[in-house]
């Protein structure tokens, strides 16, 4: 009961944040410079033609009219038409999400494997030459951009070493060799970027499991050292770093943005890039709210998992 | 020192740990032994060295400890020279560890009985299915009801008491040989330890194990232990049968800890309190460690060596002692201080607060959304409720000018919240305060800040209290500035006056908080409250983190203080003995309400309302001749969010009459003709007289939960 209670909250929160996403993303979209009609149309329109395009798209309504509608239709899942394709966003989103959806999520999965255990060696291992040169290697990762490691890893293992393609996304439904083949680059080089922070987070947060009391009555119960550290103090430890990996993860949706550009992964990154470009609001707009509808599911994962791991959180608390 | 027949022999054992500051021997030249079936009793102040020594047994001491030489000799092995796999089948198996607290020694993520299996199956060679029932009948022996359902729950589904039960049950489940009880009811409130100590006392009776008892509390020593040593600095000072030590202590620090102790039975005689604190362990003195603090220390006690653990001449078999005068000393009568007479009980008759049906209810939950939860109606239908948490409700008392009134009750009662809210600095949803005339809770903030001036408040822990980043001069001239009290130079001889007044010297006054210890910390904490020069000083729980020397000197502190600067206490404690020590009259709380408010004899002298009686009846006395017939009582404090109906404390209560303690709630009566004394129980005085006989009313029985 104090679970479903718990995630109901959680969901309503969800609600009220992305009424709020809304707002800013139709504010801002909006106070972007440039005239939709205009760029449709080209120079040499008239002010007529502006009028009556204007008038067909309803640019011409009040701001909080064309708000509402556009709600109501994200409601009824209509994002509208994009102005430059002119097919309906929803399509257009549709088919790059999932592609990003992958690069992202193979991205995580790299990091999560390399992190934890180094997160762990380094905590059990404080102050030693292995935890330093852990937690150094993982500040280089952590000091540059996501976009430039997708240019090392490119300079390094496609074109100097060879054996993996510069860019391009192939179908896993097609060529599901091919695609993991074109996936393995881009996903090692967001994967390498955003070890860093799960590591610090898994070696700060085990370094207080391993001084809590419990720990050390796991010891004098005669368990091994491998025991306590893999059975006792990880389950605990893990809760903090369960939040850095979805915020990760939403940081690195946030990343393919940048990324998808360097690898030429036609995904929504790109999609989102091309909408500013060509101030194609109806699609600019539907990818913010995908965005951000993305990063909010992501932390609402994390909290369910969270309570999941955390029985304390799952039914509903201690005092 | 080693015997054959001894199940453990501790021969100068010596533990070190290196600091940046240099090395620190916790445990400098321990011996010991311990018997087949016998229960030692460890005890002493906070660095002394218990902890360590129990740790180095079990060799449990970590980088940057290590222990650097003697032995350990366990049924016969030398625990030393076994390697650390042979040692983890020792750990757990022959020896186990009942840890400090319960509420942190548990992995709270791993349910109860995966934790006590754990243990089961890596010492035992025993299925998945064979090591459950084993767990199963080790929680059933340590009294944990319904033992085969609550094994799947997880630690935080129980309480204080049931997580020490399930840390016990771990201990005794591969049937050890010697159990390591590091302070086991330390973090228990008083009703709760009175039954774990009783639940150790029976398992070792059946089952013959022995203990090692590591505790500060002389009271659990008494009445548990067959023989105690007594630690101090890093040593043992003193080993023997209990009896014989309560009966004539042989080293003077024994005591000096026996006479610090306010008995629960207590007089108002002034304590015996000693002078400083424990030497630091790396600038230890020449001579005895305890020469700088000892009534009896002569010229050849501060020089040479530490003094070793001798047999006294003249004592009872078994009696040694670490001090060069063991042999002429008669410790056997309770050190007086000389010239101070502790005043007599007066009656103060002008109020200076008054608190009526004050009431602070706090939303459960945090967050918009926090206090929400979900319910069924009796329809069955799901709905929204708001939830409040009733940590103070409808509570009345008053304080004289002049008096000390204790508000005493058991962890969650509500106790802290009063003081709060009181003091305005908690809002009260409810109720009249009236300070000096002055009605708090109709008055805006910027009137309550200058009445603050006459109010102060000492928290229990001075070092989250005092600014780290001040210095002590600062931190009490600034109130001092704030009310106008003095400024500049005239300042400065105000607060090095005060500092003297506390007992730290005037050059104290640039000097940082950390450079004090716990005791001198508090000092400071009390001179800042009178700086002020209040009227009322609230004191919440200002002893509790103190050891006993030092809670001593602190007792007759504020005590000396109350009479020269004209003060009024509202002195809030767990700790009985403590609260009858200081107090003229005390209000005794449980779940957010009074249940008996009254003189201290009144209240305490016999006990009458059952709550009162039971918690009196809980505390261990410090000497072993008195083995009082404790009330256990059943269960815990019920949840605020969900108080019991009728008379709160109905649930536990052994001598509930029935039906009218379920539906009405007792008003406080007076008693007699004393308006003084009142009482909220439905029982009338002479039910309330009877002992009590059987153990609660049948169907009454509350599980803990």
């Amino acid at each position: 009961m104090a679970f479903i209670s718990y995630l109901l909250k959680r969901l309503a929160f969800m609600a009220i944040t992305l009424l709020l996403v809304t707002l800013i993303a139709f504010g801002l979209t909006n106070i972007l410079p440039g005239n939709v009609a205009l760029l449709i149309l080209g120079p040499n329109a008239t002010e007529e033609s502006i009028a009556a395009l204007e008038a067909q798209l309803g640019l011409d309504q009040p701001l909080y009219l064309q708000y509402i509608d556009w709600v109501v239709g994200l409601i009824q899942g209509d994002m509208g038409t994009s102005l430059r394709y002119g097919t309906p966003v929803s399509e257009l989103i549709a088919i790059r999400l999932p592609r990003s959806l992958l690069l992202a999520i193979s991205a995580t999965i790299v990091s999560v494997t390399l992190s934890i255990p180094l997160g762990v060696i380094a905590a059990v291992r404080k102050n030693t030459p292995t935890d330093l040169t852990a937690s150094m290697l993982a500040f280089v990762g952590l000091s540059l951009p996501i976009f430039l490691w997708g240019l090392v890893f490119i300079y390094v293992f496609a074109l100097t070493l060879g054996g993996f393609p510069t860019r391009g996304y192939v179908s896993p439904f097609e060529d599901p060799i091919a695609a993991i083949h074109h996936l393995i680059l881009p996903a090692s080089a967001m994967g390498v970027a955003l070890t860093a922070y799960i590591m610090r987070m898994t070696r700060s947060s085990m370094i207080d499991e391993l001084s809590e009391d419990y720990v050390e009555f796991a010891r004098s119960k005669g368990l091994s050292e491998r025991a306590v550290v893999l059975r006792h103090a990880l389950k605990n430890a893990a809760i903090p770093v369960i939040t850095v990996i979805a915020f990760q993860f939403s940081y690195a949706f946030g990343g393919v943005v940048v990324l998808e550009e360097v690898f030429s992964w036609p995904g929504i990154g790109r999609l989102t890039l091309t909408a500013i470009e060509n101030r194609d609001i109806p699609l600019l707009q539907g990818c913010i709210i995908v965005i951000a509808l993305i990063y909010m599911l992501s932390n609402f994962l994390a909290d369910a998992f969270y309570a999941y791991v955390d029985p304390r959180i799952r039914y509903g608390g201690e005092e | 020192m080693t015997t054959t027949d001894s199940l453990l022999a501790v021969d100068d054992l010596r533990t070190q740990f290196r600091t940046e500051e240099g090395i620190v021997t916790a445990v400098n030249d321990v011996s010991f032994a311990l018997d087949h079936g016998e229960v030692m009793g460890i005890v002493g102040e906070s660095g002394a060295g218990k902890s360590v020594t129990a740790k180095s047994i079990m060799r449990l001491i970590r980088y940057p400890g290590e222990i650097v030489s003697g032995s350990i000799t366990f049924d016969g092995q030398d625990l030393l020279a076994l390697s650390e796999k042979e040692m983890r089948s020792v750990r757990g198996n022959k020896i186990t560890l009942i840890p400090q607290d319960p509420m942190t020694a548990l992995n709270p993520v791993l349910t109860v009985g995966q934790q006590i299996i754990e243990t089961i199956q890596l010492h035992q060679n025993v299925g998945e299915s064979e090591a459950r029932e084993i767990a199963i009948e080790a929680m059933e022996d340590v009294e944990i009801p319904d033992p085969a359902s609550r094994i799947d729950e997880y630690p935080h589904e129980f309480s204080g008491g049931m997580r020490q039960r399930v840390l016990i049950a771990i201990g005794l489940a591969c049937e050890p040989d010697l159990i390591i009880a590091d302070e086991p009811t330390t973090a228990l409130d008083v009703t709760t330890q009175a039954k774990i100590l009783e639940l150790l006392n029976d398992l070792r009776e059946k089952r013959g194990v022995s203990i090692l008892m590591i505790t500060h509390n002389l009271g659990v020593v008494a009445q548990t232990c067959d023989r105690v040593g007594v630690m101090y600095a890093g040593n043992l000072v003193e080993t023997g049968r209990v009896a014989d030590i309560f009966e004539q202590p042989r080293h003077p620090y024994t005591r000096t800890l026996i006479d610090a102790i306010p008995a629960v039975d207590s007089d108002r005689n002034r304590l015996y309190a000693l002078g400083g604190s424990m030497p630091d362990l790396q600038a230890l003195p020449d001579g005895c460690n305890f020469a700088d603090r000892c009534p009896h220390a002569i010229e050849a006690c501060r020089s040479g060596s530490d003094p070793a653990l001798e047999p006294v001449a003249g004592a009872p078999g078994g009696t040694e002692a670490a001090c060069i005068r063991a042999d002429e000393l008669d410790l056997s009568e309770p050190a007086v201080e000389e010239g101070v007479e502790r005043r007599h009980r007066e009656t103060h008759t002008e109020p200076l607060l008054e608190v009526n049906g004050l009431e602070k209810h706090f939303s459960a939950g945090d967050g918009l959304f926090g206090n929400l939860s979900l319910a069924r109606t009796d329809g069955g239908s799901l709905t929204l409720e708001r939830r409040y948490v009733k940590a103070v409700d409808g509570v009345s008392f008053t304080i004289n000018r002049g008096e000390t009134v204790g508000l005493v009750g058991e962890s969650g009662c509500g106790k802290s919240t009063v003081a709060r809210t009181v003091m305005q600095l908690l809002e009260p949803t409810g109720g009249e305060v009236y300070f000096d005339g002055h009605p708090l809770h109709e008055l805006g903030k910027r009137e309550i800040r200058s009445l603050r001036q006459e109010m102060q408040i000492i928290f229990q822990d001075p070092k989250s209290s005092l600014n780290p980043r001040k210095t002590v001069g600062q931190i009490i001239g600034r109130g001092m500035e704030k009310h106008d009290i003095a400024t500049g130079n005239e300042k400065r001889e105000r607060i090095e006056e005060l500092l003297e007044r506390v007992g730290l010297q005037a050059s104290d006054i640039d000097k940082y908080p950390h450079q004090f210890s716990g005791g001198q910390q508090q000092r400071i904490a009390i001179a800042n409250a009178l700086a002020v020069e209040p009227e009322l000083i609230v004191c919440d729980e200002p002893v509790s983190a103190l050891d006993v020397s030092v809670q001593a000197q602190i007792l007759n502190l504020l005590d000396d203080i109350q009479d020269e600067f004209g003060l009024s206490y509202l002195f809030i404690s767990h700790n009985i003995s403590v609260v009858r020590h200081l107090c003229d009259r005390v209000a005794v709380m449980y779940l957010g309400k009074i249940a008996e408010f009254g003189s201290v004899d009144d209240v305490f002298d016999p006990p009458y309302h059952p709550y009162t009686e039971s918690l009196l009846s809980a505390v261990p006395h410090a000497d072993p001749a008195q083995m009082s017939d404790r009330i256990l009582l059943e269960g815990t404090v019920p949840s605020p969010l969900d108080p019991p109906s009728g008379c709160p404390f109905h649930t536990r209560c052994p001598k509930k009459i029935g039906d009218v303690c379920e539906t009405d709630e007792p008003l406080p009566e007076a008693v007699g003709d004393e308006s003084t004394h009142q009482i909220s129980c439905h029982l009338s005085v002479e039910e309330m007289s009877e002992p009590v006989t059987d153990r609660p009313v049948a169907g009454s029985k509350v599980e803990e939960s």
